[in-house]
């Protein structure tokens, strides 16, 4: 029953994903000055706007851990797993943003990167949460989790800066499809059903990944208290 | 094959390999575990 129920679910996240592949190459028409390199938005905006909730799980996880770590250290790991699997699938998310913003930017802007306050907040943004992976993988002892708590909570900081950058700033970067002012928003319908769709389907492929990488992180959680107890048993 | 047609299809391929890449290293992991696991007698989770 188990198995069947997690079969439908990956096979609801691989036609979800179809589906939004599909409405964005073929069904979402091709826009007027930009042409077929405009279709990168459909994946290129939905990781961006989803690194923000990826990220946010990591920050509400994070204040957890450093809430729970004395009064409830069982509930503070659940935390903590929380807090690892958000970062990461956030760093997965957001080194997509990296990494098709420029490919973007080249034909349509002429460069690959520049240094506006849009591009340059994301790039430290990125760099906090690898940092932030970092202290986990290789900081010792009982107190990592909870220094990468704070490291968290700073990282989080980023997060409305980046958000507001280009609002409050002239940049490169164009200005808000959404609630950036009156002329924001997409006019097409087909546009705006591509862009949808292809929300709703990185939105579900992101939590179905948050949820196994928080399961692997469990298991590991059981593995570590194994050992330590078969460690403690043969002294 | 037009240029913009081109930084299409690198932004996509960039997007499923960096998404494809991230799965696969998780199933490793979890592969990895499998030997590691304590008996489920007790409360595992």
């Amino acid at each position: 029953m188990k198995k069947l129920f997690l079969f439908l679910i990956t096979l609801g996240v691989l036609a979800l994903m179809a589906w939004g592949f599909y409405q964005a190459i073929y069904a979402a028409p091709t826009e007027a000055t930009m042409g077929d390199v405009q279709r990168i938005f459909y994946y290129h905006v939905p990781h961006g706007m989803l690194s923000y909730l990826f990220f946010s799980i990591n920050f509400v996880a994070s204040l957890l851990v450093l809430a729970w770590r004395r009064s409830n250290p069982a509930r503070a790991q659940v935390a903590d797993a929380w807090a690892l699997a958000g970062a990461e699938v956030g760093v997965v998310f957001c080194s997509v943003v990296l990494v098709t913003g420029p490919i973007w930017g080249r034909p349509v802007w002429g460069i690959w990167w520049t240094w506006d306050a849009r591009l340059t907040t994301t790039l430290v943004l990125w760099l906090i949460y690898v940092s932030y992976l970092l202290v986990r993988r290789f900081a010792a002892g009982s107190q990592t989790p909870a220094l990468a708590a704070v490291l968290s909570v700073f990282g989080a900081l980023d997060m409305p800066i980046n958000y507001l950058a280009n609002r409050l700033w002239r940049t490169q970067h164009p200005s808000p499809v959404f609630g950036g002012g009156p002329d924001s928003g997409i006019k097409d319908p087909d546009m705006l059903a591509a862009f949808g769709w292809n929300i709703l389907a990185w939105a579900v492929w992101g939590l179905a990944v948050l949820a196994i990488r928080i399961y692997i992180q469990r298991r590991q959680q059981a593995i570590d208290a194994a050992s330590a107890s078969a460690a403690l048993a043969a002294d | 094959m037009n240029t913009g047609h081109k930084f299409l299809v690198a932004a996509y391929c960039c997007t499923w390999a960096i998404q494809l890449g991230y799965l696969a290293w998780m199933a490793i992991k979890w592969q990895q575990q499998r030997s590691k696991l304590p008996s489920r007698t007790g409360k595992s989770r």
